[in-house]
């Protein structure tokens, strides 16, 4: 099937292969939304459930439940007990694994298109059903202060992160980790799980992606039978926290011994939704995507200040952050890279960028999407995320091209927009604070 | 890039025991019979001056996957460790007919790059673009390969960061625990040498021995090239022979049969890794494991994903689920072209380094004293058969299992009977591979952590060789 597209693409779509249109959804009466792919170039098929929840839903007291939670998930339910969920999936080929961020909870199952009912059956029960064992919630605050801690070990970049985002945020929930404080992780109740399951973890508060060796009437008929009888559940209610617009520089030390020391820079941007997006996920680009990209080049590689230097520009409900960061090489100050990625930043704000910068990064993009389409586990993440970043899976089918009317003038005007003194925070990770 | 950690924390992917797998049997009678999954055709030349070459059409994506690798790894170092990774990566700084700046931007500007690494056995490039920009960019990369110039100048740049890099990787100890292991196991022999040397060695590292590791060991009777993707292969072959047949190496061959003798294990031993500011034990247990042409990898591949290959793997269940001492526990045969390790790895908080030490090692012995039933041996079974096609689905795995194929002289029959092989297992045999493979006495422990508060604790497993992780080396 997909092949007969191949003569007839036109020079608008330059993707021969999955179309928007090969992904067919349907919204089960409980309002959960089910997309569907078929493509059966392996004998797999994978399942994601998109939950519209993450740190961004909790307070001071609980900060770290949704991840929690996230592990709470695979500790037992009524008709699957205790680690049944995961013996149950791996004795019939599946593998399974989630994760939070600051905005969704995402679940997934990878398993032979012939287990599929199996999956079915396994996430029915547990989204219907998900039962709180005492035992089970004091080994997982175990599981998860080791994950905490073994994070903070191995990579003092995390550790400066954490403290960053938390100085860049004042009012937002976005100012704690996505793992939680310490205090909290050990500290909370069995109710604040099960009031936290209630409130997010209804069928309407869900999108499910399934990709691979399926069909779309079976996944049909098994949704219908094991996902519609699970009961709609209250809108949760939405947040009206607005970060109040930064008004001066912010700068935050963290002591650790390490052999030379780490920048990080935070700069407040809108979500993913906003017309400003793709000229900033390009800008992101420019800055830190390939050995030719402005960072890379000039601060580690000609000028020799950095070992590594990187940004990140995260998808997001509210207005987030552009991350900036760089661990210096041996011998060079905080100071001396700071100064570095500034100008660099400086120079784009000033001169802007060139044509074919702009048209390398375009390419990024659409190699990038390319490389999205290679396997049916690329297919339902990217399908889920612009579904619930993006208000429609479509966009990502549209990105290349919403990239390709991106100006090199635009990518120019949102660095100067954004890259301002007032409008960052600035964490240095070292050893002594140096005056 | 750094994926970054605090949107990412992720319920632990690999590794996810068994103790009763009979309870759910009744309720989906796990089925063997998986719909079975063969590896795509492809065709196989030599050319003339030696180089073997791959061709895969797959045309479900418009972009064509290229791996390269050489038998040029690092267990041919030699004095200066570390040779064969930065020669790998040396291939970038430039051409006879391209700078190294001139190298990045094109392959960036196509959307794509060059990504150079090193392994024990064999160093390689790998790389991916789409379709169109094949003849804009495979002159690159032909020049990459047949053509560097190693200038001095960025030889030198790199020299000095890949130091301070050997230094910042100690940071993590879960990066550097694993060239301490190989190091604790090989010693002195070649499967012990770090890949990415030592800060001394590096040091040593010039133009002239750089050019002189890659005119003995990177030539075209020592490389294959696998090409992966959307093309036409007859094209596509006729492509290759002209962008290669001219490379030809001038320098006298060398015969380097590189095998590693392991020496007997006498004793259990502990290399306690001392890290001042370690709040956490990280540590690896095990000894020899199997080579690369072992016939019963599959069978070992089984038993260990019940060990410690999957999520209710049973180290796993007992440390992390059970105990709730770490995040994850794993285990893992790591297999080389003439040698091999086995080694069971997890970290814990500094004060559960004695408790989960010893349910590491009790959970383990489980496998001589009870072995495996029926019931584990088919959940195992159906695992492992399930996961695999997965592995095989892109182009770049492909490209990179037909140079693997030409590295370690695999069979196509490695994935085309992969499932006949592990269907044919029974509890009989699963036992007797346990016996056969898995090393039970003598054990070998590596800990990194805070030496003066687990120092008594090491001293219960063997015989103590302590160093501090800020030694250059390993």
């Amino acid at each position: 099937m997909k092949y007969l597209f191949v003569f007839f693409i036109s020079a608008i779509s330059m993707f021969a292969q999955v179309k928007a249109d090969d992904v067919k959804s349907f919204t089960l009466k409980n309002g959960m939304k089910i997309f569907v792919l078929e493509d059966h170039s392996i004998p797999n098929a994978n399942m994601y459930f998109f939950y519209k929840v993450g740190s961004r839903n909790e307070y001071v007291g609980i900060t770290g439940i949704s991840h929690f939670f996230e592990h709470m998930m695979f500790n037992g339910a009524k008709k699957y007990g205790p680690k049944e969920f995961d013996r149950v999936m791996e004795a019939n080929g599946g593998s399974n694994n989630a994760y939070t961020s600051e905005n969704i909870t995402a679940y997934t199952d990878w398993f032979p298109s012939s287990s599929i009912e199996v999956m079915f059956d396994l996430e029915a029960d547990r989204i219907a059903n998900l039962n709180f064992d005492p035992k089970m919630i004091e080994s997982e605050r175990g599981v998860i202060l080791s994950e905490r801690s073994t994070g903070l070990e191995n990579d003092p970049l995390e550790q400066l992160w954490q403290e960053t985002q938390a100085t860049a945020f004042i009012a937002h929930s976005y100012q704690w980790p996505v793992i939680g404080w310490e205090s909290d992780i050990k500290n909370w109740t069995k109710e604040d799980l099960e009031n936290y399951f209630h409130t997010y973890y209804a069928p309407n508060n869900c999108v499910v992606v399934i990709s691979g060796d399926v069909k779309l009437s079976e996944v049909k008929k098994l949704a219908e039978k094991y996902f519609e009888p699970i009961p709609a559940g209250p809108k949760p209610r939405s947040l009206h926290t607005v970060e109040p617009e930064q008004t001066g520089e912010r700068r935050v030390f963290v002591k650790r011994e390490v052999p030379s020391p780490y920048v990080l820079m935070a700069f407040h941007v809108p979500q993913n939704i906003s017309e400003d997006y793709y000229a900033l996920e390009l800008l992101n680009s420019i800055l830190s995507q390939g050995e030719s990209s402005r960072l890379y080049k000039s601060i580690v590689d000609n000028q020799q200040l950095a070992l590594d230097v990187g940004s990140t520009y995260f998808d997001a409900f509210d207005p987030t952050l552009l991350f900036i960061y760089g661990i210096a090489n041996d011998g060079v100050t905080a100071a001396q890279l700071e100064k570095s990625i500034l100008d660099e930043l400086d120079k784009i704000i000033k001169d802007g960028i060139t044509d074919s910068e702009l048209q390398k990064v375009k390419n990024q993009k659409l190699m990038q999407f390319y490389q999205t389409t290679e396997t049916i586990n690329g297919m339902s993440n990217t399908i889920g995320t612009y579904e619930l970043f993006f208000g429609d899976y479509k966009k990502m089918f549209t990105a290349p091209e919403d990239y390709k009317k991106v100006t090199a003038e635009d990518i120019k005007n949102v660095a100067a927009k954004y890259f301002t003194k007032q409008n960052r925070t600035v964490g240095i990770l070292n050893t002594e604070e140096v005056q | 890039m750094i994926k970054i950690l605090t949107s990412n924390n992720v319920k632990l992917n690999l590794f996810q025991p068994l103790l009763a797998a009979v309870v759910f049997s009744f309720l989906f009678l796990p089925s063997n019979n998986y719909a079975q999954f063969k590896l795509p055709k492809y065709d196989v030349i030599t050319l003339d001056n030696g180089l073997t070459v791959y061709l895969m059409e797959k045309k479900d994506v418009p972009i064509i996957s290229v791996s390269a690798v050489f038998d040029a790894g690092a267990i041919k170092d030699g004095e200066i460790k570390g040779l064969s990774s930065f020669t790998a990566e040396a291939l970038k700084f430039g051409t006879k007919s391209y700078t190294k700046n001139q190298i990045d931007s094109i392959f960036n500007f196509y959307g794509s790059s060059l990504n150079t690494y090193s392994r024990l056995d064999f160093a390689g490039i790998y790389t991916q673009f789409i379709k169109d920009d094949i003849d804009k960019l495979f002159p690159v990369l032909k020049d990459v390969i047949t053509n560097p110039t190693f200038p001095d100048e960025e030889i030198n740049k790199r020299k000095q960061r890949w130091a301070a890099e050997l230094e910042q990787a100690k940071e993590s100890p879960r990066q550097v625990i694993g060239a301490y292991y190989n190091k604790f196991l090989f010693n002195d022999s070649p499967y012990g040498n770090p890949v990415n040397g030592t800060q001394k060695s590096i040091e040593k590292i010039d133009r002239i021995a750089v050019s002189d590791f890659y005119l003995k060991n990177i030539r075209p009777e020592n490389c294959a090239v696998a090409v992966v993707g959307d093309f036409d292969a007859d094209k596509m072959k006729e492509q290759l022979v002209n962008y290669f047949a001219g490379w030809n190496s001038t320098t006298p061959r060398l015969i380097n049969d590189t095998r590693e003798n392991e020496k007997p294990l006498k004793e259990s031993a502990v290399y306690l890794i001392n890290k001042d500011n370690a709040k956490e034990t990280t540590f690896m247990i095990g000894g020899f494991g199997v080579p690369m042409s072992n016939q019963d990898q599959i069978q070992i591949d089984v038993i260990n994903t019940i060990l410690g290959g999957r999520f209710t793997s049973w180290l796993n269940d007992e440390l992390r689920v059970n105990a709730g001492y770490t995040y994850g526990a794993r285990s893992r045969f790591a297999s080389y072209k003439t040698a091999g390790t086995f080694y069971i790895s997890t970290f814990t908080a500094t004060k559960n380094t004695e408790p989960a030490i010893d349910l590491a090692i009790k959970t383990y012995n489980r496998l001589f004293e009870k072995g495996i039933d029926e019931a584990t041996l088919k959940s195992a079974k159906n695992y492992v058969k399930g996961q695999f096609p997965p592995d095989y689905e892109t182009a770049g795995s492909l490209a990179g299992f037909l140079t693997q194929k030409y590295i370690y002289g695999l069979e196509d029959s490695y994935i085309n009977d992969f499932e006949k092989t592990v269907d044919g297992m029974t509890v009989k045999t699963a036992n007797e591979i346990i016996k056969k493979y898995f090393p039970k006495d003598n054990l070998q422990f590596v800990l990194i952590g805070k030496a003066d508060v687990i120092r008594d604790i090491a001293k219960k497993y063997g015989k103590i060789t302590e160093k501090n992780i800020s030694e250059d080396g390993f």
